[in-house]
């Protein structure tokens, strides 16, 4: 019952929060729509490390690879196939997510450095693998086009709406069931398998399937992440996925705090926020072309700092804490 | 307690939410076509500045910057000044989709100029909506014969001739050359629009290479690569003609694997008008004696030429808007193409608009003064800027001079098998101190 009534609030919590996004979708520019777009994709991204390294234990530093799978997917089924946009985003999310259960089979015997590693590997060669299939569309790639929007949404209705209202649905729902899976049992064993590998086999769980599991789920979300990407910049090539994409979403993900999936937006919004900081910045008191470019990777830095001294388990976890505190405070209060 | 404390979290939670959509709310409504005012004209350029072909061409935005400048303290366009707004786009599309974006929603630009890089701005034209926007895409530093696609790039003007041009043309001089004509001929290009566009011109012309083309991935040319393709090809008997057809970085890479395995020498050398710049050349390491005799071609005045007009304008012009930076091929390139965007904004007339801009140089843009030894072939059909080249031989200064002593000009389309056909144009006159007072 108590099970029944969390996940019914959850619902209805996401169920606001959706109509809030929906409200605030009609109220700001375009350039804050395209923005908050690429925050719902980053969020999707971000969550998706969340997932295999705060969860499940394990380090991945080649997400930007997994997004390519799931951008590739998504670019062949609308350009061959000439499906819906939305199938072609489910499509990016099963084939990377199955791209990612043989990866996570694969990697099942690796653990830390040597599985960071693989990860790496992929990441650094996926895109040259990429270029020698004529059929992905070699180093200009294949254009991801969504077509305009809808015309029963009336003429004023951008594209960038339209990419604002797809993204966000998009990270709503695949949040919603993350933090639902997260709170099931499911999210129990991924927990277990992380804090201690051998007590959870010894309690009978299956280490070499569920680390499989955390990783195709987590394959797949980076697929709908890296489909939403390119559907965001109209095209999919090789260089959309640099290994750099990896480490800002490792960044985002230490920003977030990599055990919880509580503030995840905010590492988000950071990777979106950080650019647009560093150019007012530069505008206001000037400095050299060295300066400008710079900036955002050493802003970046310092608050990855900053994260591991002040907050290591993120800002949301901060907030738990805190909260956590005034109801030990208030139940004092009350017993008194 | 509980259930204040959650109820406490729910209001947080939505003073949060109310106060980012009035925040959000706050944006200025947009004006019709923006990036113009009564005092100011703003333009956008976006490009790599860092990165390896940051190396390389971050000297165009502040070599148009410099012509700017120079145009403002000329007083402007019809009283206008004219503001550059740079991103840096590190050659990579994403960024490009991004950075050009936020020049449109963000900086209000007026129009586009000088974008640089085919696979990035293909993306960026279609992420900004440019054309949904009516946004001038103005003289595109690209060669990629798609960009002249009215239908799908209804606001873009290129400037570099067509690389299917420029291919078409080094198959001409290949064939016409009698110490390269026995030879068997190689060709190591980029694997994007810019190779592709450029195999296409070959199989255009005629021309069959002794093996299919080496193709490596934009950015990703190594050094081990090229050494291997290089050892390959020195057991060609002969002195084998090896095409170029990528960046200038690319190139160096190449001519540095040819130094290290003593094979300088047993090629001859073409190299296409991108990737042939011989001062970039220079400074990426690659000794003067590799570079003395590679044949390259251009549709520009060597950028060492002080006897040409519109080089020792420009040249005075980087000396003084343009402090501590060496005048070269890509600062001739940047320069030019600001000069062109003067002369298109002085057609459109007083009354600016996006609309008028488009229309002036599809009507005009053909007889704009500009620095380029080939005829410009702007019309209401053609979106494409210069349409020839000719072709030189550099030497150890970096100096390009004409083949055989005369310098010969080609012209040529990008889709039709017709051979290309020596041109006899004229260019128009550097106007008076640089600053154009066309109508």
């Amino acid at each position: 019952m108590l099970k029944g009534s969390a996940t019914k609030k959850r619902l209805f919590g996401f169920i606001i929060l959706g109509w809030i996004l929906l409200l605030i979708s009609d109220r700001i520019g375009e350039l804050r729509q395209y923005q908050g777009a690429f925050v719902a994709m980053y969020t999707l991204a971000i969550a998706s490390i969340i997932l295999l390294t705060g969860y499940s234990g394990q380090l991945s530093l080649g997400h930007s690879a997994l997004m390519a799978v799931g951008a590739y997917a998504g670019a062949l089924s609308i350009n061959n196939f000439k499906l819906h946009p939305v199938i072609a985003l489910v499509i990016a999310v099963l084939i990377a997510g199955i791209f990612g259960l043989l990866l996570g089979y694969a990697a099942a015997r690796l653990s830390g450095p040597y599985l960071a590693g693989t990860t790496l590997a992929l990441a650094v060669s996926l895109p040259t693998i990429a270029n020698q299939f004529p059929v992905l569309g070699g180093e200009q790639g294949l254009v991801f086009d969504i077509g305009t929007p809808p015309a029963r949404f009336g003429e004023d209705f951008s594209q960038y709406q339209w990419f604002f209202w797809i993204s966000c649905l998009s990270a709503l729902i695949m949040i919603w069931f993350l933090v639902n899976l997260l709170s099931s049992r499911y999210g129990r064993e991924f927990r277990a398998l992380r804090d201690n590998p051998t007590a959870a086999q010894l309690a009978g769980l299956n280490i070499g399937r569920q680390k499989a599991l955390a990783f195709s789920l987590s394959a797949g979300i980076a697929g709908l992440s890296g489909g939403l990407l390119v559907m965001l910049i109209s095209g999919v090539s090789p260089s959309a996925f640099p290994l750099s994409l990896s480490f800002l979403l490792l960044a985002g993900a230490v920003v977030t705090g990599v055990y919880s999936l509580k503030g995840v937006i905010i590492g988000a919004l950071v990777l979106v926020a950080i650019p647009e900081i560093a150019e007012s910045v530069v505008s206001r008191i000037g400095g050299s072309e060295g300066f400008t470019t710079s900036l955002p990777g050493f802003m970046v830095s310092s608050l990855l700092i900053l994260a591991v001294l002040f907050a290591p388990n993120g800002p949301g976890h901060l907030l738990h804490k805190k909260s956590t505190l005034n109801i030990k405070d208030n139940s004092r209060e009350g017993n008194k | 307690m509980i259930r204040n404390t959650r109820m406490k979290r729910f209001s947080i939670v939505s003073v949060v939410a109310t106060v980012g959509a009035l925040v959000f709310s706050t944006l200025p409504a947009q004006a019709a076509d923006p990036g113009v005012s009564a005092k100011e004209i703003v333009l956008g350029y976006s490009g790599p500045l860092t990165g390896s072909a940051g190396q390389v061409y971050g000297k165009l935005p502040g070599a148009m910057k410099a012509y700017f400048d120079h145009i403002n303290a000329n007083g402007g366009v019809y009283g206008r000044k004219i503001k550059l707004v740079v991103r840096d786009d590190k050659y990579l599309p994403t960024l490009a989709a991004t950075q050009t974006t936020n020049l449109v929603l963000n900086d209000k630009v007026f129009a586009l100029v000088g974008a640089l890089g085919t696979a990035t701005h293909s993306k960026a034209y279609a992420a900004a909506s440019l054309a949904k926007k009516n946004v001038p895409d103005l003289f595109v530093n690209t060669g990629f014969s798609g960009f002249a696609d009215k239908a799908k790039y209804p606001t873009t003007f290129t400037i570099l001739p067509s690389y299917a041009m420029e291919a078409k043309i080094m198959a001409k001089f290949i064939k016409d050359t009698p110490t390269l004509a026995p030879q068997a001929s190689f060709l190591i290009a980029q694997d994007d629009e810019f190779g592709v566009d450029g195999v296409n011109g070959f199989k255009l012309a005629g021309h069959t290479f002794a093996a299919p083309a080496t193709l490596y991935p934009q950015g990703g040319l190594s050094a081990a690569l090229a050494e291997g393709a290089l050892t390959k090809l020195s057991a060609v008997p002969g002195k084998p003609v090896l095409v170029l057809f990528g960046t200038t970085d690319s190139t160096a890479t190449i001519l540095k694997a040819a130094e290290k395995l003593s094979l300088v020498s047993k090629f001859n050398w073409i190299a296409g008008s991108v990737g042939g710049d011989a001062n970039t050349l220079l400074a990426l390491g690659v000794k003067p004696a590799t570079i003395n005799g590679i044949l390259a071609a251009s549709f520009f005045p060597d950028a060492k030429d002080a006897t040409d007009s519109y080089v020792s304008a420009f040249t005075s012009i980087n000396t003084k808007y343009n402090k501590g930076v060496s005048f070269d091929n890509v600062v001739l390139q940047g320069m030019n193409s600001a000069m062109l965007t003067v002369q298109s904004l002085r057609a459109a007339g007083k009354n600016l608009t996006r609309t008028g801009l488009i229309k002036a140089i599809e009507s005009k843009g053909a007889g704009f003064a500009s620095a380029g030894l080939v005829p410009l072939n702007f019309s209401g059909s053609s979106r494409v800027g210069y349409n020839g080249y000719w072709f030189g031989q550099l030497n150890e200064k970096g100096e390009l001079k004409p083949f055989g002593g005369k310098l010969t000009t080609y012209t040529t389309d990008s889709s039709s098998t017709s051979a290309p056909t020596a041109s006899s144009y004229e260019r128009k006159p550097v106007p008076k101190n640089g600053v154009p007072t066309n109508s």
